[in-house]
């Protein structure tokens, strides 16, 4: 249903996303996880047309969104990251004028849109002007407009990004909703919890490359069984390092350094806390102390961590 | 075509949450043109009053005073015979263009050929009846003077007779004046200058200059309204509803022309209320409203396609609205929405009448002010078209070139 295959936007010398290729099928979420300025809404943008991709392809049921722009505009929904809403226009005429926009009309369009108005939980405040609505229903209404047409494909940037967790429950359960009525949809965001919790596969952007994909099984099973054990203190470099070493040579095969700074230091292995005295103590023999420790269960955050070296909101 | 139709609603639906603007657009430009309509008058003749106070009270002296109220002159003055501290203290308050004092032996003194004072006190916060009171007042002193000269004697001789004249005395009197007469006819018939009075072709008469200034006013509406409606592309950009729309298959050019019709629906209506109300004001012929309606709403059209099309050009909405602000009110002054154009001196009249608004209220004077209707002429139709589709063309441009994607 969406397919993208090599796609790279520069701009000059910038290279804002690098040759990156997936695909979802219909009936399912895919998320596109990455930090801040990863690449994912310059990617969104090049598969809603808004941008033309430098090279490579991106497809929407089986048109191309540079050469079919037009057709593949019309199986494609887009919930932007910022409100896209006419605050000064009732809330059903908000609806029916992007329906239309779509190309929706007559008594199929006014059915969808009541459709739409319940589902999205403003019924009651159809007549209502969404400058008097709170920021979460504001948040509704946008993800109404995206998919008053019903389409195919439906692209979420960040949807939930400044939303109360009462909006942000509702606008999963639209989602999950949306995709059970056999929708694709594309779902980008820099919240784990909510890729783990809404998608059936996912990739993670980084720097503008997709550094891993697959289901959440998959990206879990590339951790093992591992935690993720973070250190805070003071930790000479090259003598942490070659204590850490010593104590895989010791039996520790699992043991992995992540990353090291004078102030912390990342670890994973299997079972962390049983082996915390030994890394205490190894820590201790190179003249280091330990403040603070962070210990963590195996999960897509973490991967980004093993994958990256670095936290997924930095 | 359909969504063109759905841009139109749409639009004038959220017009309707902001009607403020709209009153605002109207009542600057009605606030303006009531003021120096006040100021210029429509076309009345202005009308003062003299006051006199006549001392002397003899034949000369009602000679004098009906001089003022005779013929033409008696349209614009009207005599009032008064007492001087009563005269004084109107023309004091201001109700009353000049004072005249004849003062006691005026008579006596103009027969006996010695001296004596008129006293003219004028109103100084009037300038042009004043003016014209001081003049008939210096025409009448001279007239006498020329009477004293020639016919002082016959003068004093009438008004000496205590009892009525026999017909003798007249016929003496009369044949003495007809001998003065013959005395000076060689110096003064035929006249040594001829003076031949140039009557210009018979027209209509000019058209009051409130009823010119009213076609300036009607554009600043329209001006202010198409400045206004322009801005709605940034509105709209800021609200993010031009990006998503960039999404959808609909067609830019679609949602242009549906702007356009909305801003003339709008425009049509701003401009209707005011010309209905300059209509009202001046009795125009209703003939001539359909033309003069659809002309401005063609205009307004044109006028919101290029200021929206110019803040299109800007990269902030700041420097777009100072930047079009900037130019619309040097456009007002220039199109004769302060000055009508028929008073300003030639070669600014040149400029305001090719500047855009200038053009547009040039032909409106001419549909309003002139006998009949539909007389403005095809060119200037076709102008004001091409001017709008060339307009909304650069808007639909733009939005597919950047500006709607940002």
């Amino acid at each position: 249903m969406l397919k993208v295959k090599e796609l790279s936007k520069n701009y000059g010398d910038l290279v804002a996303v690098d040759r990156i290729s997936f695909s979802a099928d219909k009936g399912t979420v895919f998320g596109l996880l990455g930090p801040n300025g990863a690449g994912k809404s310059t990617a969104i943008n090049c598969i809603s047309g808004l941008l033309k991709p430098t090279s490579g392809h991106a497809s929407v049921a089986g048109h191309d969104v540079v050469t079919d722009g037009k057709a593949a505009r019309r199986s494609l929904g887009v919930v932007p990251q910022e409100l896209a809403l006419y605050e000064d226009l009732p809330a059903i005429e908000n609806l029916r004028y992007w329906g239309k926009a779509y190309g929706v009309r007559g008594q199929a369009l006014e059915d969808r849109v009541a459709e739409v108005l319940e589902y999205i939980g403003l019924s009651d405040r159809a007549r209502d002007l969404p400058k008097k609505f709170s920021g979460g229903m504001k948040r509704r209404l946008n993800f109404g407009c995206g998919i008053v047409h019903k389409p195919l494909v439906i692209l979420l940037d960040e949807p939930t990004v400044g939303v109360d967790p009462q909006s942000r429950a509702r606008l999963f359960d639209m989602v999950k909703a949306e995709r059970d009525s056999g929708a694709c949809i594309l779902y980008t965001t820099h919240y784990m919890e909510e890729a783990e919790r809404l998608c059936d596969s996912l990739a993670i952007i980084d720097h503008g490359k997709l550094i891993a994909q697959g289901s959440v099984d998959e990206l879990r099973a590339k951790l093992g069984a591992r935690d993720v054990l973070q250190l805070s203190g003071h930790f000479p470099i090259e003598a942490t390092k070659q204590a850490i070493d010593a104590l895989v040579q010791r039996g520790n095969r699992d043991l992995e350094f992540i990353a090291q700074e004078e102030d912390s230091i990342t670890l994973t292995l299997s079972q962390a806390s049983q082996h915390l005295p030994a890394i205490f103590d190894a820590v201790a023999g190179t003249g280091g102390s330990v403040t603070e420790t962070s210990l963590r269960s195996p999960n897509l955050e973490t991967l980004f961590l093993l994958l990256t070296g670095k936290e997924l909101r930095e | 075509m359909s969504f063109a139709l759905t841009s139109f609603r749409k639009d004038i639906s959220r017009w309707r949450q902001d009607y403020m603007a709209t009153l605002i657009w109207i009542s600057i430009p009605l606030m303006i043109g009531g003021l120096i309509t006040m100021l210029m008058g429509s076309g009345v003749t202005p009308h003062g009053i003299l006051l006199v106070v006549d001392e002397d009270e003899t034949f000369l002296s009602e000679l004098v005073v009906s001089a003022y109220g005779a013929r033409e002159l008696g349209e614009l003055i009207s005599v009032e015979k008064t007492n001087f501290d009563d005269g004084l203290e109107r023309v004091d308050a201001g109700e009353a263009s000049a004072l005249l004092v004849i003062p006691n032996g005026f008579s006596d003194a103009f027969f006996e050929f010695t001296p004596v004072t008129l006293t003219l006190r004028t109103n100084p916060s009037q300038t042009v009846l004043p003016g014209i009171i001081s003049n008939v007042t210096e025409i009448l002193l001279d007239a006498g003077f020329y009477a004293q000269e020639l016919f002082g004697d016959e003068i004093r001789m009438y008004v000496s007779m205590t009892d009525d004249p026999g017909d003798a005395q007249v016929a003496a009197i009369a044949v003495a004046i007809q001998h003065k007469l013959q005395s000076v006819a060689p110096r003064l018939f035929p006249p040594v200058i001829n003076i031949e009075i140039a009557e210009p072709p018979p027209g209509e008469p000019a058209p009051p200059l409130a009823l010119l200034f009213m076609p300036g006013i009607i554009l600043m509406a329209v001006m202010f309204s198409a400045n206004g409606l322009a801005s709605d592309y940034w509105r709209e950009r800021s609200q993010g509803t031009l990006r998503r729309l960039v999404f959808a298959p609909a067609q830019l050019g679609q949602f242009v022309a549906g702007k356009a019709l909305a801003a003339a629906a709008i425009i049509g209506l701003v401009g209707g209320l005011t010309l209905v109300l300059g209509f009202l004001y001046h009795g125009i012929s209703w003939s001539k409203l359909p033309a003069s309606l659809i002309w401005i709403s063609a205009s307004g059209v044109a006028l919101f396609a290029w200021f929206a099309a110019l803040q299109m050009l800007f990269s902030t909405q700041r420097a777009a609205s100072v930047v079009s602000t900037a130019i619309l009110f040097p456009l007002l002054m220039a199109g004769g929405s302060f000055f009508p154009m028929a008073v300003m001196p030639g070669w600014i009249a040149v400029i305001g009448r090719a500047s855009p608004n200038g053009f547009v209220a040039d032909r409106l004077t001419r549909e309003i002010v002139e006998s009949g209707a539909w007389l403005i002429d095809l060119t200037s139709w076709l102008i004001v078209a091409g001017a709008a589709v060339v307009g909304l063309g650069i808007c639909t441009w733009r939005l597919r070139t950047g500006f709607a994607r940002a």
